[in-house]
């Protein structure tokens, strides 16, 4: 492998690894506060990125200014984050918190079956592109190759600026702390006043919008098509399973650690290329089962 | 001011209470006493709304049952759970705030509230800036008496206060009682102890409790 090879693993490392880390956080940030491992979380990762694709698509063939391509993700993920991750929470999850995990993952499961088909009614089975946001940003070269500022330094920093406000949001708002307290501990916060319900329903929200956005920032890099929600929540699970349930700067890194695991594996060696991602988490599960950065006994985030 | 009217509470089945009634009067201090496992807990837990109940609670003149729990401490009531309970990535100061930060309390106000804790309990002003993880159990049950008196301005229900605490800070906690109740002569208090010599001389009447019934009440003259 020589340098030049060495430096693209690299770069398609981190830029793939900014992507899994917006799905990876929401999901563990959702399973930390409400306890439930949502597999429906990839739909939201789909409907994020079919709806920037198809929305873009429109508005910039009607001539609309193509700077638009950015804050038409932050729009479009939080419209999937309230109109699908709010009804989800509030009408189907907001009934099963006292059932058991096997039920909650069927429903969940469910929930992310329906949603596959909600998609191909709404957006049909033809692939879907629009790079009009990779496009707005051109390209750099770096020890010779030329890589898209929008992988290689705009998603990475998204995901970094990401990670920032969550840790902030929770520790310095008001309903990052709440978050934080029901975290801890569920009955002692309804003790002081907090509504868990409303608290559950927001991050839910959150968590369900960070999926969205992280498809939204991948439609502008890759064809929308059915099934790439199935394949990213693996993945994440992967992540999440690996850094330890709950864990949010945990999930950067272990985020990047499968990026780079997998990327290389797509120079060096590309039969492995799926697999990868799950032999780093086999490895460290049997090691560590809590994962990487999960303790075993206190209640985080 | 507090009404139980034929209260039962039921766990797996297996009831914990059976048909417990209980009046209290405004500005009273009652103890609540019974063996491990009687209902004291539960007691306070389904006042809290914790529980799935049968029967009626009324408090201050409403009906409190229909009340949401978490819509229960806003009306004045203030509960410190046994196991103290607290938030343990925050500060010590940040875990008494927080009732009056969700109850939306104006920041005068929550001043004034944090002023009053400080001035029943001035050990805590001395540890507010420590994690609440990070100090001792006896601590703890301060810390949490503390965050009960931020939102309690009509009720306050402690749960074995005393249980586990070292003598000398037991006498502390008791004083720091007894200062509440020369501040504030409109408060009720509700402790329960399953010790029932503890609390003779500090509680004007005492409930005893066991197996989820209400056995007899006590008057006794204040000391």
């Amino acid at each position: 492998m020589n340098l030049q090879l060495f430096a693209l693993a690299i770069f398609d490392g981190i830029s793939y690894a900014a992507l899994v880390f917006l799905v990876a956080v929401g999901l563990t940030l959702i399973f930390g506060v409400l306890r439930v491992l949502n597999v429906a979380h990839g739909s939201f990762y789909a409907m994020g990125a079919y709806a920037t694709a198809s929305v873009g698509g429109a508005i910039f063939a009607a001539g609309w200014a193509p700077w638009l391509a950015f804050p038409l993700m932050l729009v479009a993920a939080a419209a999937i984050g309230v109109m699908v991750g709010g009804p989800v929470e509030k009408l189907l999850l907001s009934r099963i918190y006292q059932m058991e995990d096997v039920l909650q993952i069927l429903v969940t499961f469910a929930v992310f079956m329906i949603l596959e088909d909600v998609q191909r009614l709404i957006w049909g089975v033809r692939p879907l592109f629009e790079a009009t946001a990779l496009n707005q940003l051109g390209t750099v070269s770096v020890f010779g190759i030329t890589y898209t500022v929008y992988q290689l330094i705009f998603l990475p920093l998204v995901a970094i600026v990401v990670l920032i406000a969550l840790r902030l949001g929770l520790r310095r708002t008001l309903t990052g702390r709440l978050i934080t307290a029901v975290t801890e501990d569920r009955e002692a916060a309804v003790t002081i006043g907090i509504d868990v319900e409303r608290v559950y329903l927001i991050t839910f929200i959150v968590g369900a919008t960070l999926a969205a956005f992280g498809g939204a920032l991948a439609s502008a890099t890759t064809s929308v098509v059915p099934g790439m929600g199935a394949d990213m929540i693996v993945l994440s699970f992967a992540v999440v399973a690996t850094a330890g349930m709950g864990q949010i700067e945990g999930a950067a890194i272990t985020a990047l650690l499968i990026g780079l695991g997998r990327s290389f594996a797509v120079y060096l060696w590309p039969e492995l290329q799926v697999l990868v991602p799950y032999l780093i988490m086999f490895a460290v599960l049997l090691v560590r089962p809590q994962g990487l950065f999960g303790a075993a006994e206190a209640r985080k985030i | 001011m507090l009404v139980l009217e034929k209260v039962t509470v039921r766990l797996g089945g297996i009831p914990i209470l059976r048909e417990v009634n209980i009046e209290i009067a405004k500005a009273s201090t009652v103890a609540l006493i019974g063996a491990n496992g009687a209902g004291k807990t539960t007691t306070l837990r389904t006042i809290m709304g914790l529980t799935k109940m049968t029967g009626r609670i009324g408090f201050d003149g409403g009906d409190l049952t229909v009340v949401a729990p978490s819509r229960r401490p806003i009306l004045g009531i203030g509960y410190a759970a046994e196991d103290r309970r607290l938030f343990s990535g925050f500060t010590v100061e940040e875990n008494i705030k927080m009732p009056g930060q969700v109850a939306r309390f104006s920041s005068d106000e929550l001043q004034r509230r944090l002023a009053r804790v400080y001035g029943i309990l001035p050990e805590l002003r001395e540890m507010a800036g420590r994690p609440a993880g990070a100090v001792s159990g006896g601590q703890g049950k301060m810390v949490a008496l503390g965050r009960a008196l931020m939102i309690g301005s009509k009720l306050i229900m402690l749960d074995e206060p005393f249980q586990g605490l070292a003598p000398a800070l037991a006498r502390r906690y008791a004083d720091a009682l007894r200062k509440l109740r020369e501040t504030d002569r409109n408060i009720t208090l509700i402790i329960t102890e399953s010790n029932p010599e503890l609390l003779k001389n500090f509680a004007e009447r005492t409930l005893v409790i066991d197996r989820g019934v209400l056995r007899a009440t006590r008057q006794a003259a204040l000391a």
